[in-house]
């Protein structure tokens, strides 16, 4: 590994300082699993790695404000993967945190890490398009709170501005009944980056919203508002119609070896189907 | 029987050291005063040198050294286990992604790396192969320089050897159903948890070289030869490897580390990434065209077998493999007329080497799942086909090779007993079954000296190495019988040329038998001493004495061997020292150079589930059994046995290489280069032995340890074809390839 | 023409740090250390503290073999740079037998043979004790999933799995 300078603010002034000084030049460590495989291999050679974990602001945690679930930026899969509250409300996260790396991994790797390597395969990042979160980030000119569906622009790259810092991912608490699932494809059960995530929420009113990743250059979220796809005395034709416009912005790349695009677009439908059904089931259970 | 002895699960030798992390592998040992090298290598695959500059590494601060093909004797020296083809460092031209053009040593790692970025090397890619086909058309490029290959009638193509067995006439053979089909098997990777390390220290007027190496005697010629040193200045160390293989059996970069190290005059350290172990060793893919003729009767006609072997850029042993696994590749079945013909392919494409089944897995899948086709198109259910051809006890089933030395009906009825072949399957599933069988060594010579010491406790010496198969604890375990040493007083040495007599390798399941003899004869000769000394103290005739398993029988009375070695040694005390060599010579005329110590035989069956929406499969049940003579320790062998058997699942479902159009592996490395995880097993393994005391080894034992890789492909696939209908030739069996069986290729029931 | 190498800046005109002072409790002992920032906890361990029971091979967090515990979870060492560590306690397999006695996750890895070459043995044991510290009586799934991180190419994977099991067993006489 090549040599840099290791900088670890204490307070989120001083890491969002320290960002501004060192630009481009500067690479963030949170969990690092991603990180430290890169500046391994040279892939990064960053000036910088500031390291986050000891900033006061972002504690490890996650808090509940009102209807709003905050993870912290420093939160790693493990905790998520296992907070009743998250599995309560947020199983499609909960699944997700679940089934990224090995245990050894999920003990270091973060939600916030997570998101902002924009990896196409990244598990979390359907879960959170189902449920709107936002990404709350530092920077220079204070916070600011973006979108989830307007943080990802394509393979490694996300709207944050170099010098910003996300501090947190904040999830809306449901306002209706639902339920939801996390759905992948991978060559192996054990450990393994997916071929294929698909994160699906099916609520009370019939609505479904379906996000899925690792067939384009940025996970897609899609949403089924005419209840035809969460209905389950609908015509199977009616409902891969609706299923079909929803998946159409898939675009897996021919490139890839982990899955020819023919296969991840047939299992993306298999998935789709799957997840729906499974979130009724769980729906009608309460 | 004693808790200990043979035939009990007696704790491992080593054990304790492997669970407390004190186990020293090669990485772990470092050297006072010692460097740290790196290679150099390029960005394809096969390029023309044009010019190597180590200027600016040099200038790294802690650069002690940096070494290219110039600076070795001239010419630049070649090595390898059949053919001296494979250069130290790569001389003029590199022939695969991942072959060193150079190598630097520094004071540290970090600046070792550093400094062999920097090293700037000019260089042309040229045309390169790295497939079956592409290695074979008239106009490619050839892999192996012809000068090197003077005389050889295929010196001006790929094919580096072409090995024919045949017997009966196939030509002639009339046969009621022919079947004949293509089977491809891909290029994988022993992955041993352990990658490859070297270090070597000059000493004195010779060298010290600690290796991963499976054969360290093997290492010591090489090594001697090469740097033109007497053997007795060559000293070889082989601590246990963490996993071999068959990947650790050769020399890799031991010779560049030595000539490194002379030259520096220090010790010269080399660990290998896992990535550059993937790019040293492999196994060769191959495509196996089987022809198999069936009469009616469900006999068989004839079996005819072409089976291309993709070898690296150097020999290493792959032409051995080629023609030793290419050989059985009938099976243990009475066939009048046979031919198999195995052609070993050069490429520009990391080395193949020993693996695991040596060559056999690759025509095994073939013509097994080729007999299945063949017991459909005549109607007759797979496992009575099978059993209705199987050779006999004592039958020359390779008319001119050992004859079937174990019931192996018992074994096939077992394997189909535990997965209840024939009885109804649950809606979904689908059953398999099928043999393997693999040719034990056809050579071999092994010394061991056992010493048993004044306080009856023993230490045997045996150049074996133990690379996780418990070969240490099988020897402590013979000892201990024949001693009458507890087990615990028993110690094993290995792995040091300066102190454990000869032996030729550690490979084809041969140490229990061949070793594992002269272990035994060694301990046999110390109970001749043991004779004549009660004789002398006890003042009667040697003849009336018989010492067995620790106990000294007089006419009248018995003796613990402790205590007529205690008397008999007297005040000055000292030790007992006996030898044991055991021999299997070479056979003039043999097509191998020798017929089989033993066989190995496996039947493998399994019940698999399939999704068919996503080609996924399930192994609901995998039932393994071996038949093993005699397991001299059955909790070793049911570990070999089930390892074996999951290793085997890794070619059927998941592992590959995959390559780029510029010869370099894509998915080089842990992430993308998938093998079995503790998620990936069948849902139940079982596995089962069959002892009948009928093998050439120490109380009747066979060697295994690779058998039950064998034949797992084909009874996967089989079990697959029998739930879904998917046809598939290919390995892996990924779900994607069941999938696309299902979707859009063949699908018969 | 190719060419290789000289497309890297020379380091030390980087400015890149020295090392940098830490804390460790390693297994139980405190230590204190001065580590580069670019050298992971394996190097440390390995290199600087001679605990050479953590091993190296994939170093891209896939195969476990250095997985020991910090703060009384599992990580991939390689995939941690040492400075990170800074205060942490840190157990290997140096430090699961105490006073010369083996644990007994180690006694059952030994009766059942789940030791062969060894090599992936001390980062199964830490995983295996992570897990029954953290859920005494894990289901065989429960295994499974919590040891997919350690890869075994012996693949003892079923006798790694009894071990674990007949501990947890006994645990709840
Ligand atoms: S060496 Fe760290 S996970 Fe493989
Ligand atoms: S015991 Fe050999 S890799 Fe696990």
């Amino acid at each position: 590994m090549h040599a840099f300078v290791y900088e670890r603010p204490g307070t989120l002034a001083d890491a969002v300082a320290l960002l501004s000084r060192h630009g481009p030049d500067a690479r963030l460590l949170a969990g690092g699993t991603d990180l430290i495989i890169r500046l391994r291999d040279g892939s990064l050679r960053p000036r910088a790695v500031i390291d986050v974990k000891r900033v006061a602001e972002l504690e490890p945690g996650i808090g509940q404000d009102g209807r709003t679930l905050t993870i912290g930026a420093t939160a790693v899969m493990t905790d998520i993967a296992a907070d009743p509250r998250i599995r309560d409300h947020f199983a499609a996260l909960a699944e997700a945190a679940s089934v990224i790396g090995s245990v050894q991994i999920r003990n270091r790797a973060t939600l916030a890490g997570n998101i902002c390597n924009a990896s196409p395969a990244a598990d979390t990042a359907p879960a959170l398009l189902v449920y709107d979160a936002t990404v709350v980030a530092a920077g220079p000119s204070g916070a600011r709170r973006i979108p989830i569906d307007a943080f990802f622009v394509r393979s490694g790259h996300t709207t944050l501005d170099p010098r910003e810092v996300v501090t947190a991912i904040e999830l809306p608490l449901p306002t209706s009944r639902a339920a939801s699932v996390h759905l992948r494809r991978t060559r192996r059960r054990g450990h393994d980056l997916a071929s294929v995530t698909l994160s699906c929420l099916v609520d009370e009113h019939g609505v479904t919203r379906l996000a899925y990743g690792s067939v384009g250059p940025r996970p897609v979220l899609a949403v089924d508002e005419s209840g035809v796809l969460a209905d389950a005395r609908a015509s199977d034709a009616a409902r891969s119609a609706v299923l079909e416009g929803m998946l159409a912005a898939a675009s897996p790349s021919p490139r890839s070896m982990r899955a020819s695009p023919e296969y991840r677009l047939a299992m993306l439908r298999v998935l789709g189907m799957r997840a729906v059904a499974t979130a009724l089931t769980r729906l009608a259970e309460g | 029987m004693r808790a200990d002895g043979v035939g009990a699960a007696a704790p491992r030798g080593g054990g304790h050291d492997r669970v407390t992390g004190r186990q020293a592998y090669v990485a772990d040992i470092h050297l006072p005063d010692e460097l740290h090298a790196k290679l150099v290598t390029l960005d394809c695959a096969r390029a023309r040198i044009r010019s190597v500059d180590v200027g600016p590494a040099l200038a790294v601060p802690g650069v002690r050294l940096a070494i290219t093909a110039a600076d070795l004797p001239q010419p630049v020296p070649r090595f390898g286990p059949q053919f001296e083809d494979r250069p130290v460092l790569a001389a003029g031209e590199t022939k695969y992604h991942g072959e060193p053009v150079a190598a630097v040593a520094a004071e540290t790692r970090d600046a070792a790396e550093a400094a062999a970025r920097l090293v700037r090397v000019e260089y042309e890619e040229l045309p390169a192969v790295f497939t079956i086909d592409g290695a074979l058309d008239p106009a490619a490029p050839l892999v192996q320089d012809a000068a090197l290959r003077p005389g050889d009638p295929l010196a001006g193509t790929n094919v580096l050897r072409e090995h024919r067995v045949a017997w009966g006439d196939v030509d002639a053979a009339p046969a009621d159903v022919v079947v004949e089909h293509v089977y491809t098997f891909p290029m994988v990777t022993q992955f041993a948890i352990e990658p490859h390390a070297f270090i070597a220290a000059p000493d004195e007027d010779g060298i010290v070289v600690w290796s991963t190496i499976q054969h360290p005697y093997w290492l010591q010629r090489v090594l001697a030869r090469l740097l033109g040193l007497p053997l007795s200045r060559v000293r070889v160390v082989a601590p246990d490897p963490g996993g071999a293989f068959g990947g650790k059996q050769h020399a890799k970069y031991e010779p560049l580390v030595a000539f490194m190290a002379l030259r520096a005059g220090r010790p010269v350290r080399l660990v290998l990434s896992l990535e550059e172990t993937f790019q040293a060793v492999r196994r060769a893919s191959a495509r196996v065209r089987v022809r198999t003729g069936m009469h009616a009767d469900g006999t068989f006609a004839f079996q005819d077998v072409a089976a291309d072997y993709l070898i690296g850029a150097y020999a290493d042993i792959a032409d051995r493999v080629v023609s030793k696994g290419s050989y059985p590749a009938c099976g243990p079945y009475r066939i009048p007329a046979a031919r198999v013909v195995g052609r070993s392919i050069l490429s520009h494409t990391p080395p193949s080497t020993a693996f695991r089944g040596f060559g056999n897995p690759q025509v095994n899948w073939a013509v097994e799942s080729n007999i299945d086709e063949a017991a459909r198109a005549l109607g007759i259910d797979a496992l009575e086909l099978r059993l209705r051809n199987l050779a006999r006890p004592g039958e020359a089933f390779i008319p001119f090779d050992t004859p079937a030395d174990g019931r192996w009906e018992e074994t096939v009825r077992a394997a189909a007993r535990a997965i209840g072949w024939g009885d109804p399957v649950p809606p979904g599933r689908g059953r398999g079954l099928a043999i393997g069988i693999k040719s034990g060594p056809t050579t071999g010579l092994s010394y061991a000296t056992v010493r048993l010491l004044a306080d009856g406790s023993v230490v045997v010496h045996a150049g074996t190495s133990d690379m996780g198969q418990g070969a240490r604890t099988i020897f402590a375990q013979i000892a201990a019988e024949e001693l009458g040493a507890p087990l615990d007083w028993v110690t094993v040495v290995m792995g040091d040329t300066a102190v454990v007599p000869y032996d030729a390798q550690t490979s084809a399941s041969r140490s229990s038998v061949l070793m594992g003899t002269a272990v035994l004869r060694a301990c046999r000769e110390i109970q001749g001493r043991l004779r004549a000394m009660a004789a002398r103290i006890e003042g009667i005739d040697e003849a009336s004495i018989v010492v067995e398993r620790g106990t000294v029988r007089l006419p009248d009375r018995e003796l613990p061997v402790l205590d007529v070695l205690r008397r008999g040694l007297g005040r000055l005390g000292g030790e007992l020292i006996g030898n044991g060599e055991m021999r299997k010579e070479e056979e003039p005329g043999h097509p191998l150079g020798g017929s089989a110590a033993f066989w190995e035989f496996n039947c493998t069956a399994v019940e698999a589930e399939v999704d068919a929406e996503t080609g996924d499969v399930t192994l609901v049940r995998h039932v393994t059994v071996s038949d093993v003579g005699r397991a001299i320790n059955p909790l070793q062998v049911r570990a070999q046995d089930e390892g074996a058997a999951i290793m085997g699942l890794g070619h059927t479902l998941m592992e590959q290489y995959i390559f780029d159009d510029g010869g370099r592996i894509r998915n080089l490395g842990a992430i993308d280069y998938r093998i079995p995880t503790s998620m990936d097993l069948p849902l139940e393994l079982h596995s089962e032995i069959v002892e009948n005391a009928d093998g050439p080894g120490p109380y009747g034992a066979k060697g295994m340890s690779e058998g039950a890789l064998l034949c797992v492909a084909p009874a996967v696939a089989a079990a697959v074809r029998h739930a879904s209908g998917a046809v598939i030739r290919d390995l892996p069996l990924s779900p994607e390839r069941v999938w696309h069986a299902l979707h859009s290729g063949e699908r018969q029931p | 023409m190719n060419v290789n190498g000289m497309d890297e800046v020379n380091e030390e005109a980087r400015g890149a740090q020295g090392a940098i002072p830490i804390r460790l409790a390693v297994n139980g002992r405190q230590r204190a250390l001065a580590v580069l920032p670019h050298h992971t906890l394996l190097d440390v361990l390995r290199d600087d503290l001679g605990l050479t029971g953590a091993k190296e091979c994939c170093l891209v967090g896939e195969c476990g073999a250095c997985t020991v515990l910090v703060d009384g979870r599992t990580v991939d060492a390689c995939l941690v740079l040492a400075v990170e560590a800074d205060g942490a306690e840190v157990l290997t397999v140096e430090g699961l037998a105490g006073h010369g006695r083996l644990s007994r996750l180690q006694e059952a890895f030994l009766e059942k043979g789940a030791a062969q070459c060894g090599f992936c043995i001390p980062g199964q044991l830490l995983s295996a004790q992570a897990l029954l510290d953290a859920n005494p009586h894990p289901t065989l799934p429960e295994v499974q999933e919590a040891m997919a991180g350690n890869l075994c190419r012996c693949a003892g994977y079923e006798q790694i799995t009894e071990a674990i099991l007949d501990v947890a067993a006994e645990g709840g006489r």
